[in-house]
């Protein structure tokens, strides 16, 4: 499962999951302005605390709205 | 009369009264909660991780009210968000800072410190100026806040000391501030 740490406010993030809708890639959001969890998951994933973040393994990721690596990590053709 | 009268919201909602910060010197600042035109935020932390153990505090309030309408940088547009911005000092609930729906703090701060003007040579204050008489030519009359990140010193005991526009780099109110200290 994609996962997307973002925030509500965040142009990026929106920017993000509205090319993923495009695309039909389904994934789970993950506000880290309230769920102090995820951001700690963040703050490990990431050792910064910027957003958004798409991962899915839990270990690459990649920051900001990067279609071409986004493309690349979830085998967008 | 003096900021100890106020209380208002943390970001999670919890009333707080400014009394609190009796003995400290105190900076009120106006941020933005979008992502751009905010390298404010990172001169602020860095005043507040400089003189926060001499007795510096740091209130940010967040406001949405200019946020549509950066003005014009040459600095590229980061295509990301800093979580909380990346500061430590204390951010407080998203309001208005400006017109009917103000905050009585910011309605307090700016009767107290008059608007003086931009300082010109501050790179932003042109595009700043040109997008005011644009967009809201109205908010440039009177007292009231021009524009994110309008810093209001506070002494030790809680009265309003100067007034910065967003044109005056955080930075630049060290030396202001080691006085108060």
């Amino acid at each position: 499962m994609v996962k997307i740490y973002s925030t509500p406010e965040c142009p990026w993030c929106h920017k993000v999951k509205n090319y993923l809708k495009s695309k039909n890639v389904e994934y789970q959001d993950f506000n880290v302005e309230e769920d102090d969890a995820a951001r700690d998951e963040l703050y490990k994933l990431t050792n910064d605390l910027i957003v958004p973040v798409t991962t899915i393994d839990g270990s690459t990721y990649v920051t900001s709205f990067d279609k071409a690596k986004l493309d690349e990590m979830i085998g967008i053709n | 009369m003096s900021i100890y009268d106020f209380k208002v919201k943390t970001i999670k909602g919890q009333e707080k009264d400014l009394s609190d910060y009796k003995g400290k010197v105190v900076i009120i600042v106006n941020t933005a909660s979008k992502c751009g035109f905010t390298p404010q935020y990172e001169e602020l932390q860095a005043l507040y991780l400089k003189y926060k153990d001499q007795g510096l505090e740091i209130l940010g309030f967040p406001s949405n009210q200019f946020a549509e309408q950066e003005p014009g940088t040459n600095e590229e547009v980061q295509q990301f968000c800093k979580v909380n911005f990346g500061v430590t000092f204390p951010l407080f609930e998203k309001g208005d800072v400006r017109g009917d729906h103000a905050q009585p703090l910011f309605n307090y701060l700016t009767a107290q410190a008059p608007f003086k003007g931009f300082d010109e040579s501050h790179p932003v204050a042109k595009g700043l100026l040109n997008a005011l008489n644009t967009k809201f030519p109205e908010f440039l009359k009177g007292d009231s806040i021009k524009w994110n990140f309008t810093k209001f010193l506070i002494n030790k005991d809680g009265a309003v000391v100067t007034r910065y526009e967003p044109t005056t780099v955080p930075s630049a109110m060290a030396a202001d501030i080691e006085k108060l200290l």
